[in-house]
């Protein structure tokens, strides 16, 4: 298995690889043209330094030292410190194809001489860094002259002869290569996969019809391949939570030196697959949550000095996948997350009534910080504590199914961790009927199934209420819920008040955000994985559900979207159902 | 198809034929014009949608495609006779462009019918003063018949669609 990630990778490097090495000969040729392209200069440097990285990941020094030195050289040319003399190109086209030659030969072993050139190149760079000492650029290459003759005459006099055989080895190789791989838009993979989606659906549909007069060992070819063809179009979707974890080092890094604080950051898990379209939902709420961690949970060094911490905070990213869901979790060993400020700050803003504060449990209180118009920061600071920010983060997710969680310790540090579905694909749902229609429910949200009878339920305050093992939950009646929204608006205990005392009544129990609320349905049905469309124009607007699909029986089930029903049954009162 | 070339050609020689699909709503003759219809269906079982105004029906799947379905009379808020409840829709015109791809209900099965347009007068004031107006293309006089024709998009056009389909906000609802 690892042996074939591994070719999998070494694939999708050579593929990169190649395509960096076609573009710095094509921009080499545009700077031979015009020695003074600093842009053409800012992208040989950028994709040395890239290839450099990939190949040291990777494990292939040798290009990695070759794209190093490229680097530095054009790291030089950039400073204005290297002038480019028509002698110093042929060197450096003869070092790209040394590097083009190198990366052919992880496809194809060979020996590659390669050092003679470097050392060339290195002989350029040193001078070039020598030559700032005597001041200008124009002396430099004289000072280069010099510098092979003289500073550097042992290494450049060893290395040279080597440089001289692999001359007539270059000139045979310069045939042109084909990746292994193919570049595809995701809007072309979108597609795809909708296709796949409506072929389940049809081959569903077709199943159901066909189950009275066929066995179904008839279908059984159809249901594989399509599961198969689903499956591997979702395989091909998925991406390493790595691609976008690397980024984040530099985001740490100016971060931190904004803050004049000391951070690392560690990643684990970076192998983790996840779907591409996820990846990229999330990847600005993940940005935020690492400069919050940096922001607010990382102390400044004098300050963890006077607790006994080390001067440098940590900053674990770290992903793992849990059967249909990826598991990222963001941690800090910072000061923490203080409830106690949460609460006033929280009162303050006018988001909770004191009286609702002192119910609510710290993990309770600590989720407030998802509000909207919540920040704890007394000053704000360049990178965070705009008050922006952390709903934000929680819209995102809520978008694509998935949810946030502090774990908080007072002087410890923070962990946020996020549960995503690893794919958009297909969804687990919970199919039940209400009112002769079925709709599907996300088990992602669904805490549990519970059977009460009429007379356990209580009228409350302004609702109904219930308590099952100890816990209090919220009963909305969902059919009223939807008689509502289409205008129909019933008494409020009507559908409670026309039941016999001793109906016994089917109760879904969700909860999102740690807003516990069971929904009364008429019939449950058996669990489900749904391939769900999203709804178009003109129901695109309609935030209790999230999709649609279509049953065996061709009829088309509705997808709730349960953080759209809380949002819009809590509204702006966060404290009123949060553990009523 | 070969059928609507045909008419395409007319058009063009005569630039005056044209042909639509007549059905009633109510009492009334309503036309649309035959481009904008892909199908008539036989109205397959519609699942209801919560947040959306009452001439939306709900949606249901033909041919594997989800599609919004509008009940025109009571959009047009003409009267309708008891008997004749929704299980009287026996018939589906599925329209679609781009955007939208949508059903709407109808009793009979509609007939398409040719006609010139010196029989079509194009502007009409219906007595409601703005938007009303707007979807009412013309209407088509025929000794004794009367077809209002429509720009069925237009029935659902942006403003609508944004007024209509808003996020109604629940009032009380857990309460």
């Amino acid at each position: 298995m690892s042996n074939e990630k591994d070719n999998e990778y070494r694939e999708i490097f050579l593929a990169e690889a190649l395509e960096n090495y076609t573009e710095m000969n094509r921009l080499l040729t545009v700077l031979e043209k015009n020695v003074n392209d600093s842009k053409a200069v800012q992208a040989l440097f950028r994709i040395t330094h890239t290839l450099k990285g990939n190949a040291t990941g990777m494990g292939f020094d040798k290009i990695a030292e070759m794209a190093h030195v490229l680097e530095d050289f054009f790291g030089e040319v950039r400073e204005g410190r290297l002038e480019l003399g028509s002698e110093i190109f042929t060197s450096v086209f003869k070092a790209a194809d040394v590097l083009g030659e190198l990366i052919e030969a992880i496809k194809t072993p060979k020996d590659v001489k390669y050092r003679g050139i470097k050392t060339k190149l290195e002989v350029f760079i040193r001078n070039a860094k020598q030559a700032p000492a005597a001041g200008q650029a124009t002396q430099q290459p004289t000072a280069q002259e010099a510098g092979i003759q003289t500073g550097t005459s042992n290494s450049a006099a060893v290395e040279l002869p080597e440089e001289e055989d692999h001359d007539e080895s270059e000139v045979e190789t310069t045939n042109v290569s084909f990746s292994d791989l193919v570049q595809v838009p995701v809007k072309k993979l979108d597609n795809l996969l909708n296709l796949v989606g409506e072929l389940i659906i049809e081959r569903d549909r077709i199943i159901a019809n066909g189950a009275s007069t066929h066995s179904s060992n008839e279908y059984s070819r159809l249901n594989r391949i399509s599961s198969d063809l689903q499956y591997s179009v979702m395989d091909v979707r998925l991406v390493q939570v790595g691609f976008l974890f690397n980024k984040f080092h530099r985001i740490v890094r100016d971060a931190s030196s904004k803050e004049g604080k000391k951070v690392s950051l560690k990643l684990e898990g970076t192998e983790t697959e996840i779907d591409r379209n996820i990846l990229q939902v999330i990847s600005d709420s993940l940005i935020h949550l690492i400069r919050n961690s940096v922001g607010h949970g990382i102390e400044k060094p004098e300050v963890r000095k006077q607790k006994g911490k080390v001067e440098e905070g940590t900053v674990t990213l770290s992903a793992s996948s849990e059967s249909d869901t990826v598991i990222i979790k963001i941690k800090d060993d910072g000061a923490g997350i203080n409830p106690e400020r949460i609460k006033q700050k929280a009162i303050e803003k006018g988001l909770i009534t004191a009286q609702d504060a002192s119910q609510m449990s710290d993990r309770d209180l600590t989720m407030l910080i998802f509000e909207p118009g919540f920040s704890t920061m007394d000053s704000v600071t360049a990178i965070s504590g705009r008050g922006v920010g952390m709903d934000v983060v929680k819209k995102a997710l809520d978008s694509i199914g998935g949810t946030v969680q502090v774990d908080t310790m007072l002087g410890e540090g923070s962990i946020f961790t996020l549960s995503l579905p690893s794919s958009m694909a297909v969804k687990s749902t919970l199919l039940f009927d209400l009112d002769n229609q079925t709709y599907a429910i996300p088990l992602s949200y669904t805490e549990s199934v519970i059977s009460i009878y009429k007379s356990e339920i209580h009228k409350a305050a302004n609702g109904l209420i219930a308590v099952h093992l100890g816990n209090t939950i919220h009963i909305v009646f969902l059919s009223d819920l939807f008689a509502q929204s289409i205008g129909k608006s019933k008494d409020k205990y009507a559908s409670f008040d026309q039941l016999h005392p001793e109906q016994k009544l089917e109760i879904v129990v969700v909860s999102f955000n740690g807003k516990r609320i069971g929904f009364i349905v008429d019939k449950l049905l058996q669990q489900k994985e749904i391939v769900e469309k999203p709804l178009r124009k003109p129901f695109d607007s309609i935030s209790y559900l999230s999709g649609v699909t279509i049953l065996g029986n061709g009829n088309v089930c509705l997808a709730l979207s349960i953080p759209g029903i809380l949002n819009a049954l809590v509204g702006n009162q966060v404290s009123r159902t949060i553990n009523a | 198809m070969s059928e609507i070339k045909q008419h395409k050609k007319d058009a063009t020689a005569q630039a005056h034929n044209m042909q639509i699909v007549v059905f009633k709503l109510g009492q009334e003759e309503y036309g649309l014009h035959i481009d904008q219809i892909k199908e008539v269906v036989i109205t397959p079982t519609i699942t209801r949608m919560p947040q959306t105004p009452a001439f939306v029906k709900g949606v249901a799947n033909i041919r594997g495609n989800v599609i919004a379905i509008l009940d025109l009379e009571e959009k047009f808020g003409l009267v309708r006779n008891h008997e004749a409840s929704s299980n009287g829709n026996h018939f589906t015109l599925v329209i679609e462009s781009e955007d939208y791809k949508m059903g709407i209900l109808v009793r009979e099965v509609p007939n398409t019918l040719s006609i010139s347009s010196a029989n079509v007068e194009d502007s009409v004031f219906t007595g409601d003063s703005q938007s009303e107006q707007s979807y009412i293309t013309g209407i088509v006089k025929l000794e004794k018949r009367l077809i209002i024709m429509i720009d069925i998009f237009k029935v659902i056009n942006e403003k609508e669609a944004q007024q209509l389909f808003k996020k109604q906000e629940v009032q009380d609802s857990v309460a």
